[in-house]
This record gives C-alpha cells, structure tokens and sequence, in this order.
C-alpha cells in the first residue's frame, strides 16, 4: 500500500485506504500532473505509478494526455464527463474520471478487455454469417456449374484469402482449375498436374471419406499452386468441397507471406464456406449430368423423318408432353424392307410412365425389335420374343405398340396390322369411311403370356392407315378445357382427310389436336400414317421397283 | 394416360382375416398410383392367412398407364402369395382400358397357383362370401 497525505490538496489520502483494497485500479493525480495516490490495483497495472511520480513517467501516453486535456480547458464542474480508453500492456483499459474543484482527478480504471473481445467476436461472427448467408444465395441461385465455381474462387479469393484456386475432380491427366486473386475475376484453366505434389489434395479430391483442412508448407506446393503474379505465399490450406457423395473437388487458399496466416477460427470458418461452395457445387454438377444424359437419349430417341419407301408413303408426327420430364413414353420407327418385294416395317408405341425409366425401356423396345427384324413377317413371334426380353421381376413397366408391315402390291399397298394392348389403328377409305383395324392383343412387358390378333388390310391409292397414341385421344381441352378429345373426334377428323397425302393427314391431326389442347398440358402425341399413293405408274410393269411411282 | 392435375386417391380397407377389401376414390396415375400398390403390399405382407384381395373401383376417377402397371404388379403380388384378386365395380373407363391393352383376363383369371390347396379355389370363394355378406359381386367374379 502506497499512501501520502497531500497538504496543497487535502485529499483524505488516509481515508483511502478504502480505496486501496477496492478491486478496480484507482488512480488520484493533481493539477500539476502529478500522481497523489495509486491503490493496490493500480499498482499492479502500473507499477512505475508511485506517488509523486509525474502521470507522463507513470502511466500510458493515453492516460497522460487524457489528465493534462481534462485540467487544461479548466472549464469547471460542469464540463462533460468523459470517458477515455486506451491499453496498458495486453489490455483494454476505459479511465473515467472525476473531478475535484481543486483540479484533483481521480482515474477509475476498468478493464474492458474481454468486452471488446466480445464485441469484436460479434462483429466478425455477423459479418461471418453474412457472407455465408450471401455465399449460399449466390451459389444456390444457379444450377450451372461453371458459375458455381468461379462464385467460390471469387468469394474465397474476397473474403477468406489472398488467393484461391478451386480444384474440380480430375479429368483425365487434367486437373480443371479456376484461380482467383483478391478482387480480381476468376480465371479458369487447366494444368497437367498430379494432385499428388499437394500434400491432401489426393485426399480432398476424393471427397470421402471427409478429411480435415491441411495446412501446406508453402516451400513443398509445386508452381502451378500459386497465381502468377501473386508473389510469395506465406500460407496455404487445403480445404475439401464436400459433395453429396461425389467428389466436387478441394478449395485451395493461400495468403501472401508479409500477410497474417490463417488462425484457426478462419480454418473453421473457411469449412463452413467449403461445405456450402462443395454443396452447391455438387448439385450443379449431378444437375449438368443429368441434363446430358437426357439430351443424349432424348437425341436418340427424336423419332425418324419419315418419307416414302418402296412405294409406300410414310409420315409421321410428335409432339411430346410439355411435362418437365421431358422425356415422354412414345415413340415410332419405320424399318424399310430388306429387300425388294418384302414389307416394310412400321413400329408405334407407348411407353408407360415418363422420364427416364420410359425412356430406358423404350430405347430397349426399340433396339430389341431392330434386332427381331429378321423375323418381321411374323408378328406374333417377334412380340412375344419382346415380351421375354422385357419381362422383368422387379417391375410391370410395360409397353403397348402396334407393328405394321407394309408392302406395295401394284397401286395399292398391303398391311398387316398387329395391336399389342394399343389403341387400334383407324383406315381412311377413299369415301372418307373410317374402319378399325380388327386387331387386339396383349400390353407387352408385363404379363408372362402374351397373345395378339393380327388384321391383314388393303389400301387403295389414296387410302390411308393411321397409327396414333392415346395422347390424342386422351387429350383434354375443347372448348370448356377439360373435355377428352375422344376416338369419335379422331375419326371425324380423319373423315375428312380422306385422299389427302399421309403429310397433310398428319398435320391435319396434329393442328386439330393443338387446338383442342391450347395452352393446356398434354400428354405425348405420337402418328404414323401409312397411305398408298395416289401415283402414276411410269412404268407399266410390276411396280416394286423403287422409284417407280411419284406420289 | 393422361397428366392433368388429379384428384387425390383415397384408399379405405377393410379387413377380415383371410379378405381384404380396399376401396378405391380418386386417380389411379402416374402421382399417386404408389399409394396402392404400397397399401396392397402392406396387407399381403401383414396377413399371411390372406385368401382374397378386393380392389373396390367403383370410385375410381381415371387411370393412367402408371395405374395399370400398379394393378399388374398387385396382381404379380397376389399370385406370388395366392391370394385372389378381384377387381370390383369396374367403371366403364377401366373396362374399355383393361380391354384395350389385353389385360383383362389376365387381371381377373383366378391365381396361377389355383390349386394352392386340395380344396380349390372354388371353396375359397364360398368361404369368403360368407366372410362379406353384403359385399356387391364384381363383373369379375365368374372369371
């Protein structure tokens, strides 16, 4: 305890010894600038404050100059309590002040250290939870995967970094790269490179099982790590981009050797930033492959432009469903007679369901007929041998279709007609009669035993058969919108297409049915129309040549 | 096969010990024919004493080609277990669809494994009248 009595100021410096045991430094100096009394607490802080002792030799500059501005305006007892602050060693310290008449101040020191800490911690945990709220609107906003990456190189490279690379899984000997410097725009490049050479990057890359951040020696990481231009990297980590369960690659993030390093909070935190970039990343990534396949098979699937074959007219018509599945269940080929004098084979069917289970079975339909056409002229056969390649016990997807074989016989053309659990195709008589085709079967693909009634037809030139889905009959819409178009509708439609070419046959139903539907949804709508010309021998022989008639 | 917005499908069953009707009320489609066939398994599963599986269609609004795919895999289902299904009250629109696509017989021709037991199906059907007296017979139930 350090005590004196001051007779210029009589300040009770016995009575303090109150203040000497009080927990808080406590500090009295006068006028002059000279210190009076420092208790227990303030001695500990300050341990050159001993009375007599000048503030200036004693305390911090703050805390002098803090004295010497509140004694200078001498204002008197009304002037404005202030609060000064400033640190004393590691710490944070706020001097309040009271001022005595005499121009006597005693310094009440309290220790906000671990306030401003507090307070600090708020603020970069706000500005943390900002950044990440913005990091996922940005990163969510968008499916595309280029886009999701260079956001993470850019916001990564802004806010956690000097630098930041993203790393996609390799392709081939490549590794895809997007660099990004500080405020700079991300760039992306590839380098032939094995992410051996970056200690965890192997690791990263590989997605699972998760791996924790790696702090890299900056001397080990091969050139192709640091940005040119970027000058020496002090620190680096390696950070993976976790997926839903595939790999989307590893975020690296360097920071510039006169920098500060990463601490562990930013570590962290910059895991944080990695899990939503890898998220985001990942789903762009199975949305892109998703998009590819059912562009891949959707090209495979766009049915033929159909024309006429030996002397048979061909058309055909799509429209498919509007659906976001895009994919839908119908489909149609025409498989031209190997050889002269032998029928062509015509194929409509309807998948059941949508997407890409549809569009898998009717790729196997459609490649298991193709090699059942050795067998066209039996029908019969070649869809019960479908039947059997279809048939599967985990499902009862099934496929209804109708195969018609099509031949040319002097003007006319012959046709078989075989309805596997399908809508039967409709004939257009000159007269503009429309008949079913007398033809019933078994759906194919679901039931063991399959059996179907063919229906042998002739058409005159000008005649037609069409084959169509029940998208058209099902389609609902008419002139209160929910009315199904109908087979009666079909058939007076097709009435009135009697003599018309199969082209204009097929626009006709397809006009018809969009209006009808308007802007309403839809299912797939599938066509094929098979007519005998109307021709002109030019030559008056047997007529099986191709390119004897002109429609 | 249609894709317009469909009423929900709502299944009521009722069960005895060896029959289980379900009564059918909605769509049977591409959205919620799932709920059936997840009900229908779930009682075969349950009841291992199950004789006969009744799908009440009286209330059955449209069904798509989805709906069918679900009463062929019931119908696989019932006979892995021999149990008879019986499709009853069949509207119109499910008729001309069965019909159409070749399905019928099949979907109401008594179990492959009829001759389950020495007794035959014929005696199990009597059983099951007796089970549900008031229950309507289905067009089907000569098949």
């Amino acid at each position: 305890m350090v005590t004196s009595t001051n007779p210029a100021t009589g300040v009770d410096v016995q009575g303090g010894s109150l203040w000497s045991r009080a927990p808080y430094p406590v500090l009295i100096a006068d006028l002059q600038g000279a210190i009076i009394l420092v208790n227990e607490a303030a001695g500990a802080l300050l341990p050159r404050a001993r009375p007599g002792t000048p503030m200036t030799d004693a305390v911090p500059d703050w805390l002098s100059s803090a004295h010497a501005a509140l004694r200078l305006p001498r204002q008197g007892a009304a002037a404005e309590p202030a609060v000064w602050s400033g640190r004393v060693g590691d710490r944070v310290f706020e001097a309040h002040p009271t001022v005595e008449d005499s121009g006597t101040v005693l310094w009440w020191l309290v220790d906000t250290t671990d306030h401003r800490l507090a307070e600090e911690a708020l603020r970069r945990e706000r500005e943390r939870t900002a950044f990440l709220g913005r990091a996922s609107n940005l990163l969510l906003s968008s499916l595309n995967l280029d886009r999701c990456t260079n956001v993470t190189a850019q916001m990564a490279a802004e806010h956690l970094a000097d630098a930041a690379l993203v790393i996609a899984p390799m392709r081939g000997n490549r590794l895809p790269i997007v660099t990004c410097l500080g405020d700079g725009n991300p760039v992306a490049s590839s380098a032939i490179a094995d992410p051996a050479s970056v200690p965890g990057l192997v690791e990263a890359l590989q997605g699972f099982p998760p791996v924790p951040t790696r702090w890299v020696d900056p001397r080990t990481v091969p050139d192709w790590v640091v940005p040119e231009g970027f000058g020496a990297p002090g620190s680096i980590v390696v950070t993976p981009l976790p997926g839903h369960g595939v790999p989307a690659g590893a975020l690296i993030l360097l920071r510039r050797a006169d920098g500060p390093g990463f601490t562990p909070e930013e570590e962290v935190f910059a895991r944080l930033f990695a899990a939503r970039a890898g998220a985001a990343m990942s789903a762009a990534r199975l949305y892109a492959d998703q998009s590819a396949i059912t562009d891949v098979l959707m090209r495979e699937l766009l049915p033929p432009s159909l024309h006429q074959v030996s002397g048979v007219d061909f058309a055909g018509g799509y429209r498919p469903s509007e659906d976001h599945e895009r994919i839908g269940g119908d489909f149609y080929d025409v498989h031209p007679a190997g050889t002269e004098g032998a029928p062509s084979l015509v194929v409509l069917g309807d998948v059941c369901g949508k997407g890409l289970e549809a569009a898998v079975l009717t790729g196997k339909i459609r490649n298991t007929l193709h090699a059942l056409l050795p067998l066209a002229d039996d029908h019969q056969r070649m869809l019960a041998l479908l039947n059997m390649a279809l048939l599967n016990s985990h499902h009862t997807r099934f496929a209804t279709l109708v195969l018609a074989s099509a031949v040319r016989e002097g003007g006319s053309v012959r046709m078989r007609v075989t309805s596997a659990g399908h809508p039967p195709p409709l004939v257009v008589r000159a007269t503009g009669e429309v008949e079913e085709a007398d033809t019933r079967g078994t759906l194919i693909g679901a039931i063991p035993e399959v059996r179907a009634d063919s229906a042998d037809l002739f058409l005159a030139p000008g005649e037609t058969c069409v084959l169509y889905t029940d998208g058209f009959t099902e389609a609902r819409g008419g002139p209160m919108g929910d009315a199904m178009f109908g087979e009666e509708r079909l058939r007076r439609v097709l009435a009135e297409c009697a003599g018309m070419p199969a082209e204009g046959i097929v626009e006709r139903i397809q006009m018809v049915a969009a209006q009808w539907v308007g802007t309403g949804r839809h299912d797939d709508m599938a066509v094929v129309v098979v007519s005998a010309p109307r021709s002109h021998h030019l030559s008056a022989v047997n007529g099986h040549t191709r390119g004897r008639f002109t429609a | 096969m249609s894709t317009f917005p469909s009423s929900h499908l709502r299944l009521t069953a009722v069960d005895t010990e060896t029959v289980v009707r379900i009564e059918l009320l909605g769509d049977l489609d591409y959205d919620n024919a799932d709920l059936l066939l997840d009900a229908a398994t779930a009682k075969l599963a349950a009841r291992p004493r199950l004789r006969e599986l009744h799908l009440g269609c009286a209330g059955l609004g449209s069904i798509d080609s989805t709906g069918l795919s679900v009463l062929l895999m019931i119908r696989r289902r019932t006979d892995a277990a021999n149990v008879l299904l019986r499709l009853e009250d069949r509207p119109p629109a499910l008729d001309r669809l069965l019909t159409i696509t070749g399905s019928l017989d099949h979907l109401t021709a008594l179990p492959t494994g009829a001759a389950r037991e020495t007794s035959g199906p014929g005696e199990s059907r009597a059983d099951t009248e007796e089970a549900i007296p008031a229950r309507p017979t289905g067009p089907d139930s000569s098949a």
